[in-house]
C-alpha cells in the first residue's frame, strides 16, 4: 500500500515523536547523560526523513554523518574532518566489540555508548513509523509509555506530572486517528477531507475536554506512602551494609543524615597562620527531617583581589585583620574552596593563571569555586587569603531580643526558620524549656548550645542512628538516642533555634586540624595540617545587628570566639548607624548578574507585564470573551436569518457560468438548515424532486439539471448563469421565509 | 426516470416490445441496456412469464436473427456451437453452424444443461468467437445472448461457477406481472400472437451505430470515483466473502453509458449507478454462508453498499 504524505500523517508523526521523547526526557534527570538535546535533533531528523520518504540509503548516510558528528563533538577535541579522531574512534569501536563478545558490557566506553543509543533510537523510530502507518496500532507503545512513566515517578525522583497528562493528549490523539483510519482501511473508503474534519475535530474536543476535566476533578489521595525516600533510605542502608562507613571525611550530600563517622586521617591541606581557626566550605539552609539541602543558587563571579562578595560582618562589629596561606593536599577533591569566616579576599594563587582568574561564589550556600579559563573548575594549589576576625561585644549581641521586619526582611527571616512541618512538637517544647527565662537571641543561643554539655549527651562516631522513615533526624537525636557526632549537634542545635523564631544556618568544613610546626617562613605563624578526620559542622546564628555569629553547640570542640563580656557597653551608635543589609543579600546580587539579566529579561518582563494585566482586568476581560464568544454563537445560531441576504447580495453581479457550482452548495447547506436535509445518498435529482414537491415548483430541479451539466459534464451552455440565478435566488428567498 | 425525454429511437423499440408484452417495462429497459453496450443478460425466473416473448419483441424490433436453445442435461457443446460433418460429395468436413450463430440468443435454463456444454457457450460471449475443429469461427455482430436460469435451490441443476457469472454484465428477475397486467396478458392471448407483425424499428447496422455512439457517452472522474467506492465497499462488507471485481466497475460504468444515452443524456448520473448497481453487482459477488443463513441475498448487500456510499456534490479534485 503506497502511504499517503498528508497532513494526518504529518500529525501521526509529530505525534510519535512527543511520545518518544517523553522516554529521553528522564534519562537526563535519573542518568549521567548530558546532552538530551542532541538525541532529540536526532530524533526529528530521523522522523523528518522518514515522512520525506528519502530513500533508504540517503537517510541512512545522513543519520550516520549525524551520529558521528555527534561523537566527535561529545568526545574529542579533533575537528571532524582529521584523521586522528576517527582512528581513535575506530579502535575504540573495536574494541567495544570485543568487550560485547566478551560480555563485558559495564566496561564500554561512553563514545560506544552514545553510538548504541543512537542507534535504539534509529530502531525506535523504524518502529514507530511501521506501527503508525503499516500496523495503524500504537496501543502497546502508547501503553509502555505510561508504565514506563508511572514506574519513575513512583518510584525515582522523577515528577511525571505533567509527563502524564502529555503523554494521555498525545496517546490518545494517535490512537483516535489510528482507528480511523483502520475503519476506512476495513471499509475500504475512500478518505476524503470532510471525513478527516468531522472525525478530528470531535477528537480532539472530548481529548481536551477529558483532559481538562482530569485535571480539574479532585483525585483521591495515594493509597500508599511515597516509596522514593524509602527506597532511598533501604539504598543507603544497603550500600553502608555493603560498602561500610557512611560518610568518611567531608561529603557533599547531606541529604540523608546518620550512621557511623569513620575516621581518615588523610591530610586534606595545610595552613600557614597566625591562629588556629575554623574553615568553612559551605553553608545550608533548608532542613528536610532527614539531613540538609540547599534552598536555590544564585552564582556571582568576582576576581582574585576583589572583595569577596559575601556577608560578614557589618561594619559596626570590630575586627581584626589576618591573612593565612594555604596548601591545598592532592587528596583535596572539591571543587569549591575553603576560607576562614569573615573572609575579605583571595590575595594570589598558585599556580596563577595570567589571563586571570575568575571566582564564584554562590550566595546561597556560601561556596567559592574557581574557574580556569576554559570554565572547569578546579582548586588552587596554594592560596593567599585575607580575612577579618570578629571582636564582639555582649552587650551588642544581647541586642536583639525578637523579629523585627524592619531589621530583617521578612522572606529572609522565613529562609533562616524554616523547619519540616513534621518536626515534633516536642522539640519546639524542649527548646522553650531550655531557654525560658532568657530573653534575648544570644542568650538563648548560648543556653541551646550549652544544653549539649549536659551528660546525657555522648559523642560518638561509630554508635549512631540512622532515621527511620517516620522518624525525624534532630527528634531521633534529642530525645531517643542522644548520641552522635558533629552533625547530630549543630542540626539539633539549629532546629531548636529555629524553632523559636532564632534564624540560623547549618555551616560545614573543618576545624582547625593539628599543630605541625612553626612557620619557618613567617615568623610567629604556625603550620596546621587539617585531614578529613577534622570535617566538621556547626552553627551560625544571625543577629540583626551583628551578622552571622558561629556556635559550636558538638560537646568536646570549641571554636572560640572573641566576645567581650566585660564592659557590658554596647558599641556606639551601633543601632543607628547599623546600615546592616538584613535584607536577604543574594536578592540584590542576582540583579548584578549581567548573564541571566540577558537572557531572560526581555521575555520575562513582557510576560510578567501579561499576566499583570491579566490579573487586575481578568473580571473585565473574561467577560468580554464570553460576550464575544455568545454573539458569535448566536450569530452562527441563527444563520440561517441573515446569510442568504449576504449570499444574495454576492452573487447579484457575478456573471461566470461557473458561479453555479459555488452557489448551489451554498442553496444545498441553506436548504439544509431549512429543515430539507439531503441524505449522503440520495441524488441531486432525487433531492430536487423533493425540494420542488416541498416548495410545489420546479425550480430545483431546473438549477439542479444545469448543476448537473455543470458537475457530471463539465460543460455548461454559454450564459446558463444568468438563467439560473434567477431560480436560485427564488430558492435562497423561499429558504428565507 | 420517468420525466426524462426518451432517446427516440430506444423510445419506439421499448413501444415496439410493449406491443407484445403487457409491463415488465423495467425488464425492456435493462435488456436494451445490455445489448446496447454489448453485454448479456442473466434472467432467473421460473418458466412462463414471457422471457422468450420479449427477446423474441427485441430480436425483431432491431431486424436481428434470433436462435433459441434449450439447454438439456444431455446437450453437447457442438449442440451449440455447430459441427463440422464429413460432405462425401466435395470430399472434406463442412462447417454446419450452430444456434450460436445467430445475433440474438435465448439460452433457456442454462444450468440444466452440463458443465461442459455451459463453458461453450459462456466462451462464445466472451471471446465473440468459438473454435471448432481447430477452426476459429467468428460470432455475428452484435451477439447477444440473454440467457435464464431456474432458482439454484431447483434439483437437477448445475450451478454456474462465479466466474462465469461475471460473464453476464447484468442479471434480473422478471417476476409475475400484477392482477391487472395479467387479466391484459388473457385479453391478448384471445386473439393472433401480435409477434409475427412487429415491424422493425432499426436494423442490425443501426444498432451497431447506437452501440458506437454508446461509447462516447461521457463518464466524469466524479462519477467514475463513485462507481469505485461502491465496488470498493463491496469487497470489504462484512457479510461479503468475495466482493465484485474490477470487471465489475467496468460493466457498472459500461451499463449506466448505456443507461443514460436511452434517457437522451450524453453523461452519466450518479441516478444511473444507483438505479443499475444492483442488477450489475449482485451476481459478482459472493456471501459468507453467515448471511446466507440469515436470509440476506446479495441484491440487499449491494442496496446496503449503495445507500452507505455518499453521492458525490462537488468536483472530484485529484
Amino acid at each position: 500500500m503506497v502511504i499517503r504524505r498528508d497532513i494526518p500523517s504529518f500529525l501521526l508523526y509529530v505525534f510519535g515523536f512527543l511520545l518518544l521523547w517523553e522516554w529521553l526526557r528522564p534519562v537526563e534527570q535519573l542518568t549521567d547523560t548530558n546532552n538530551i538535546e542532541m538525541f532529540i535533533i536526532f530524533l526529528v531528523i530521523s522522523f523528518a526523513l522518514s515522512f520525506i520518504q528519502m530513500k533508504w540509503f540517503w537517510q541512512s548516510i545522513i543519520k550516520l554523518i549525524f551520529i558521528l558528528y555527534s561523537i566527535n563533538h561529545f568526545y574529542y577535541d579533533a575537528g571532524f574532518f582529521q584523521v586522528s579522531w576517527w582512528k581513535a574512534f575506530l579502535g575504540d569501536a573495536a574494541d567495544n566489540l570485543g568487550l560485547i563478545v566478551a560480555r563485558n558490557w559495564n566496561d564500554f566506553s561512553s563514545e560506544f555508548r552514545t553510538l548504541l543509543f543512537f542507534i535504539l533510537l534509529w530502531l525506535m523510530v523504524y518502529l514507530i513509523h511501521y506501527w503508525l502507518l503499516n500496523r495503524k496500532q500504537i496501543f502497546i507503545f502508547f501503553f509502555l509509555t505510561l508504565v514506563y512513566i508511572t514506574v519513575l515517578d513512583t518510584f525515582s525522583p522523577y515528577n511525571a506530572k505533567i509527563a502524564i497528562v502529555r503523554t494521555v493528549v498525545v496517546g490518545f490523539a494517535m490512537m483516535g486517528m489510528l482507528t480511523f483510519f483502520r475503519i476506512l482501511q476495513m471499509e475500504k473508503v475512500n478518505s476524503e477531507g470532510a471525513f478527516l474534519r468531522k472525525w478530528m475535530v470531535p477528537l480532539a474536543v472530548m481529548i481536551a475536554f477529558s483532559v481538562l476535566v482530569g485535571l480539574a476533578a479532585p483525585k483521591a489521595a495515594p493509597i500508599w506512602p511515597d516509596p522514593v525516600p524509602y527506597l532511598k533510605a533501604a539504598q543507603d542502608k544497603g550500600e553502608k551494609d555493603a560498602a561500610g562507613p557512611h560518610r568518611i571525611g567531608y561529603g557533599e550530600d547531606d541529604t540523608a543524615l546518620g550512621g557511623p563517622f569513620i575516621g581518615d586521617a588523610n591530610p586534606v591541606f595545610m595552613y600557614d597562620g597566625n591562629e588556629k581557626n575554623y574553615w568553612k566550605m559551605e553553608t545550608k539552609d533548608l532542613y528536610t527531617g532527614k539531613g540538609w539541602i540547599t534552598s536555590g543558587t544564585a552564582p556571582i563571579p568576582f576576581r582574585q583581589e576583589d572583595l569577596v562578595p559575601v556577608y560578614s560582618f557589618p561594619q559596626n562589629v570590630e575586627t581584626i585583620k589576618e591573612t593565612v596561606r594555604v596548601n591545598a593536599h592532592v587528596n583535596y577533591k572539591y571543587n569549591y574552596i575553603m576560607y576562614p569566616a569573615g573572609i575579605k579576599k583571595i590575595i594570589n594563587i598558585l599556580p596563577d593563571d595570567p589571563k586571570g582568574n575568575r571566582f564564584m561564589i554562590d550566595t546561597t550556600n556560601e561556596r567559592i569555586g574557581f574557574f580556569k579559563n576554559d570554565n572547569r573548575p578546579q582548586v588552587p594549589q596554594i592560596l593567599n587569603l585575607e580575612f577579618d576576625v570578629p571582636k564582639y561585644k555582649a552587650a551588642d549581641l544581647r541586642v536583639t531580643t525578637g523579629y523585627n521586619p524592619d531589621e530583617i526582611s521578612q522572606e529572609f527571616y522565613q529562609q533562616y526558620t524554616q523547619v519540616p512541618e513534621e518536626l515534633p512538637r516536642r522539640v519546639k517544647d524542649l527548646a522553650e524549656k531550655i531557654t525560658a527565662g532568657k530573653t534575648n537571641w544570644f542568650d538563648k543561643a548560648k543556653a541551646v548550645e550549652s544544653y549539649f554539655g549536659n551528660t546525657e549527651f555522648t559523642y560518638d562516631q561509630k554508635n549512631v542512628a540512622v532515621p527511620g522513615p517516620s522518624d525525624d533526624y534532630v527528634d531521633q537525636f534529642l530525645f531517643d538516642t542522644k548520641r552522635g557526632y558533629c552533625d547530630n549537634f549543630s542540626s539539633s542545635m539549629a532546629i531548636m533555634l529555629r524553632t523559636i523564631g532564632i534564624p540560623t544556618r547549618w555551616i560545614k568544613g573543618f576545624t582547625g586540624g593539628d599543630f605541625i610546626k612553626y612557620s619557618t617562613e613567617n615568623s610567629g605563624n604556625q603550620i596546621y595540617e587539617v585531614t578529613n578526620n577534622n570535617a566538621h559542622s556547626w552553627v551560625e546564628v544571625f543577629f540583626p545587628n551583628q551578622g552571622w555569629v558561629a556556635f559550636e553547640p558538638t560537646k568536646g570542640f570549641s571554636n572560640e570566639l572573641n566576645i567581650d563580656y566585660g564592659t557590658g557597653q554596647s558599641s556606639s551608635g551601633s543601632q543607628s548607624t547599623t546600615p546592616a543589609p538584613v535584607k536577604k543579600p543574594q536578592q540584590e546580587k542576582i540583579e548584578d548578574n549581567p548573564v541571566k539579566k540577558e537572557n531572560s529579561f526581555d521575555f520575562q518582563k513582557a510576560w510578567n507585564q501579561v499576566k499583570l494585566f491579566w490579573k487586575e482586568h481578568w473580571k473585565l476581560l473574561t467577560l468580554g470573551v464570553i460576550i464575544l464568544v455568545a454573539a458569535g454563537g448566536i450569530l452562527y445560531r441563527i444563520r440561517g436569518k441573515w446569510f442568504p441576504y449576504f449570499v444574495l447580495m454576492r452573487y447579484r453581479f457575478k456573471k461566470k457560468d461557473d458561479h453555479i457550482a459555488e452557489a448551489y452548495l451554498i442553496l444545498l447547506s441553506q436548504l439544509d438548515r431549512y429543515g430539507l436535509r439531503r441524505k449522503d445518498n440520495q441524488t441531486l435529482r432525487n433531492y430536487a424532486r423533493y425540494v420542488d414537491s416541498f416548495f410545489s415548483t420546479r425550480e430545483m430541479t431546473q438549477l439542479t439539471a444545469s448543476y448537473e451539466q455543470y458537475l457530471y459534464h463539465q460543460n455548461l451552455p454559454q450564459d446558463s448563469w444568468k438563467e439560473s440565478r434567477k431560480l436560485w435566488e427564488n430558492l435562497i428567498k423561499k429558504t428565507i421565509a | 426516470m420517468a420525466h426524462e425525454q426518451m432517446n427516440p429511437t430506444i423510445e419506439k423499440i421499448l413501444l415496439n416490445i410493449e406491443k407484445v408484452m403487457i409491463g415488465k417495462r423495467n425488464v425492456a429497459e435493462l435488456s436494451l441496456v445490455a445489448l446496447l453496450s454489448g453485454g448479456h443478460v442473466l434472467l432467473e425466473d421460473v418458466p412462463g412469464v414471457g422471457k422468450t416473448m420479449m427477446v423474441r419483441a427485441l430480436a425483431k424490433s432491431v431486424n436481428a436473427n434470433f436462435r433459441r436453445i434449450q439447454f438439456t442435461p444431455d446437450l453437447l457443446p457442438s449442440d451449440v456451437t455447430g459441427v463440422s460433418i464429413y460432405n462425401p460429395k466435395e470430399m472434406e468436413f463442412q462447417f454446419r453452424p450452430g444456434p450460436l450463430m445467430g445475433n440474438i440468443i435465448l439460452a433457456d435454463e442454462i444450468n440444466r444443461t452440463s458443465p461442459k456444454t455451459q463453458s461453450a457457450l459462456l466462451e462464445g460471449m466472451e471471446e465473440a468467437s468459438v473454435t471448432i475443429d481447430g477452426v476459429t469461427h467468428k460470432l455475428k455482430k452484435p451477439f447477444f445472448v440473454m440467457a435464464t436460469q431456474n432458482p439454484i435451490e431447483y434439483e437437477g441443476t448445475y450451478p454456474l461457477p462465479e466466474a462465469q457469472l461475471d460473464r453476464f454484465l447484468l442479471k434480473m428477475k422478471m417476476g409475475y406481472p400484477d392482477l391487472a397486467e395479467e387479466i391484459e396478458v388473457l385479453n391478448r392471448a384471445q386473439k393472433v400472437p401480435p409477434i409475427e407483425d412487429l415491424e422493425p424499428v432499426i436494423d442490425l447496422e443501426g444498432l451497431l451505430n447506437l452501440q458506437k455512439e454508446i461509447k462516447d457517452v461521457f463518464v466524469d472522474d466524479t462519477i467514475k470515483r463513485y462507481i469505485v467506492d461502491i465496488v470498493n465497499r463491496t469487497r470489504g462488507h462484512g457479510s461479503v466473502y468475495l466482493g465484485a471485481s474490477p470487471r465489475g466497475s467496468i460493466a457498472l460504468m459500461k451499463a449506466a453509458q448505456a443507461y443514460a444515452y436511452m434517457f437522451g443524456r450524453d453523461y452519466v448520473l450518479p441516478d444511473d449507478i444507483q438505479y443499475l448497481a444492483p442488477f450489475i453487482l449482485s451476481h459478482r459477488i459472493i456471501l459468507k454462508s453467515e448471511a446466507k443463513f440469515e436470509g440476506i441475498s446479495a441484491e440487499e448487500i449491494v442496496s446496503r453498499v449503495v445507500a452507505r456510499v455518499p453521492v458525490p456534490v462537488r468536483r472530484f479534485v485529484k
